[in-house]
């Protein structure tokens, strides 16, 4: 039974996150602070201390690790979320209309993808009120590609999110997810030290973090640099693993959700 | 006179088993006519939502099949959806939307245009009366009121059939009585055709032509309601003893009586109420059984501290022609009796007479026509639960049709 996919379906889904992001203030606010947070206490305590890495000063260093980290719990819990809908009873009034999983299952993860984006492009103007970016056109440039690069590294992670959500059924799941994986994932993305100076056992698990490559991706549109460990074709290497990530979760994402009954 | 019309519904030999084991829905075969409204009466687990989930293909049958509008509910799903509203026991309102955008939503899903929805939307919380409330969260609604809206947004893509799943399950009876008018206005104005599921007989009765009663996932009866009623010739005669203990002296001289064509030992409340007590009974006792909590259909109402267990001298050795189920023992008004008689109004009398030479002191003598309550007991309440077995079995029952629900849902 393949259904064909319902452009207005998958955009009132869509719709649907972004006027349920817009409405919860309240972890909107929470979420940023935290971010925020990091990049004052972090940012100013240590960078004192540590100065800066490869000829950027610690807080340029740290911001687009920081945005990374509002990218990466905002788009993963936003995937999750469809146990909540099934808890709520909403996920039946969708698998009930006549159009494809597969069609809410792309709004879920093009809303998911949009709502974290909108996270990080905050983060993003915070970080440059505090001084992490030069201010110039170039950065301008850069911002806007940053944007790109957001959808992008977001929509894999909402589609990890949607992976986890169909196979668990579980409020208190969501603890040992954010504690096994979404924490790792942030403290190996290369956000506080950069790879090149790492422990080799370290380097190799960082290497294996997608959201490393993404937060290298952002790197390199915001502050135009890269880790040397990937040299100058880094973003380049970066890209790829991200679509390729994305391609293999919404994938995988869409899959498990389209097994599901009622 | 329903001959000419078509039959929107037509169910053959359907049937969805469970863990390879529990027959949900066993082989049951319908049809419904355009415009009708066909209720399905029975207990918790009789396999109701069951059928609707195959009829609106959110669940592929064991085997068997239906056509639903013309649309073969295995081949033709989506045909099946779009002429379709169904709405859910459990809400599944988005409760961080205002109503309006709860309709929206749902109208976008189906393709509506931007013109249709909002004629259709201003239309339908006209209709259930929640047009003042339309820009709210629904989380600030009533439950009669997410109810209504339910219903409107059920509606809103013109459904040939509605399907409604314990429509007022927990409302106060104003609510449920406005909710029953505007089922009916809908009938009437829009002529849909409704399947409606209940445990509440007077909600069957009220608003259902036929009423096909289900059990254990089987048909037992379907008929109209005067059909069933009528089948109860006579009328119901209730007694209150003062002194529970004399209706055993005063129950064989009834029996001699060719007159009453049935006593019946009362169960207080309905039928359904006493079963769930019984089956939160039994999952107290139990203590592992997480019955109780996952029985939404159990109202307050019945989860006092009924956790008396069925006494053995209450049961069936001593009360040989009797029509009760022992399974509701417990729940007895043990100082009461139901009487099926032919005359009613001339036998009262002759009762009053028969207990007075007995010396039986009786509270009171009430003279009703029988309900379709008292038509449940009489199709259910011995043949089927007598046949199959013990109060654990249902119980057990229960429990697995609830876990293959959850594990439904888990996919």
């Amino acid at each position: 039974m393949v259904q064909p996919l319902s452009g207005q379906a998958i955009y009132v889904v869509l719709l649907r996150e972004l006027k349920r992001y817009w409405r919860a203030k309240a972890r909107v606010i929470s979420s940023v602070a935290q971010s925020i947070f990091f990049l004052v206490i972090f940012g100013l305590g240590l960078g004192g201390f540590v100065g800066g890495f490869g000829g950027v000063n610690y807080l340029s260093y740290m911001a687009p690790g920081v945005i990374g980290m509002g990218l990466l719990f905002g788009s993963v819990f936003s995937g999750v979320s469809i146990i909540f809908d099934r808890q709520f009873g909403f996920m039946k009034e969708m698998l009930v209309a006549p159009v494809s999983r597969t069609s809410i299952i792309l709004g879920k993860i093009l809303g998911g993808a949009t709502t974290a984006t909108i996270q990080g492009i905050i983060l993003m103007t915070i970080a440059g009120i505090m001084g992490a970016f030069t201010p110039s056109l170039a950065f301008l440039a850069g911002a806007f590609t940053a944007i790109g690069a957001m959808l992008l590294i977001t929509a894999g992670f909402v589609g990890l999110g949607v992976a986890i959500g169909s196979t668990l059924n579980d409020f208190h799941a969501f603890q040992l997810l954010s504690t096994f994986v979404m924490w790792p994932m942030f403290m190996l993305s290369g956000v506080f030290f950069p790879i090149d100076v790492s422990p080799l056992p370290l380097q190799i698990a960082m290497l294996c973090d997608p959201m490393f490559y993404g937060v290298e991706l952002l790197r390199w549109c915001l502050l135009g640099v890269g880790t040397p460990l990937l040299g100058s074709l880094g973003w380049l290497i970066s890209l790829a693993v991200v679509v390729g990530f994305d391609a293999f979760m919404v994938g995988l994402g869409t899959y498990l959700f389209s097994r599901t009954q009622i | 006179m329903g001959a000419y019309k078509i039959n929107t519904i037509e169910v053959k030999e359907l049937t969805k088993i469970f863990d390879k084991t529990v027959k949900a829905v066993d082989g049951i075969s319908f049809n419904v006519k355009e415009g009708e409204i066909l209720g399905f009466l029975g207990p918790n687990g009789a396999g109701k939502t069951t059928t609707l989930n195959m009829l609106s293909t959110l669940l592929r049958p064991t085997s068997g099949t239906a056509t639903v509008n013309g649309h073969d509910i295995l081949t033709e799903p989506d045909a099946v959806r779009r002429s379709i509203g169904y709405v859910f026991q459990d809400t599944t309102l988005d409760i961080d939307l205002t109503g309006r955008e709860n309709l929206d939503f749902h109208g976008r899903l189906y393709g509506l245009d931007r013109n249709a929805r909002q004629q259709r939307i201003r239309e339908l919380l006209e209709l259930v009366q929640l047009t003042y409330r339309a820009d709210d969260l629904v989380k600030t609604y009533s439950g009669g009121m997410k109810r209504r809206l339910e219903i409107a947004r059920g509606l809103l893509h013109h459904p040939k059939v509605l399907f409604l799943d314990e429509p007022t399950l927990g409302l106060d009876p104003q609510t449920r009585r406005s909710i029953w008018e505007h089922i009916q206005r809908l009938n009437q104005e829009k002529n849909v055709t409704i399947i409606l599921t209940t445990h509440y007989t007077e909600e069957a009765d009220y608003l259902c032509k036929r009423i096909l009663i289900i059990d254990f996932g089987k048909i037992v009866v379907l008929d109209t309601a005067d059909n069933l009623k009528a089948r109860l010739e006579g009328d119901v005669i209730s007694l209150l003893f003062k002194n529970p203990a004399s209706i055993e002296t005063f129950r064989p001289l009834l029996e001699s009586k060719n007159w009453i064509h049935r006593i019946n030992v009362v169960t207080s409340g309905n039928n359904y109420a006493a079963m769930s007590r019984m089956m939160h009974t039994v999952s107290t006792m139990s203590g592992n059984m997480d019955i109780g909590g996952a029985m939404p259909e159990m109202d307050s109402r019945t989860i006092g501290d009924h956790t008396k267990i069925p006494k053995p001298s209450q049961q069936k050795s001593e009360q040989p022609a009797a029509d009760e189920s022992p399974q509701f023992g417990g729940e007895t008004c043990p100082k009461c009796l139901n009487l099926l008689v032919d005359k009613g109004g001339h036998r009262i009398p002759e009762i009053v007479k028969l207990a007075d030479e007995a010396g039986v002191i009786l509270e009171s003598v009430e003279l009703r026509k029988p309900t379709l309550d008292d038509v449940f007991l009489s199709v259910t309440g011995r043949n089927i639960r007598e046949e199959k077995g013990s109060i654990l079995d249902m119980v057990r029952r229960h429990r697995i049709i609830r876990q293959a629900r959850g594990r439904r849902v888990r996919g």
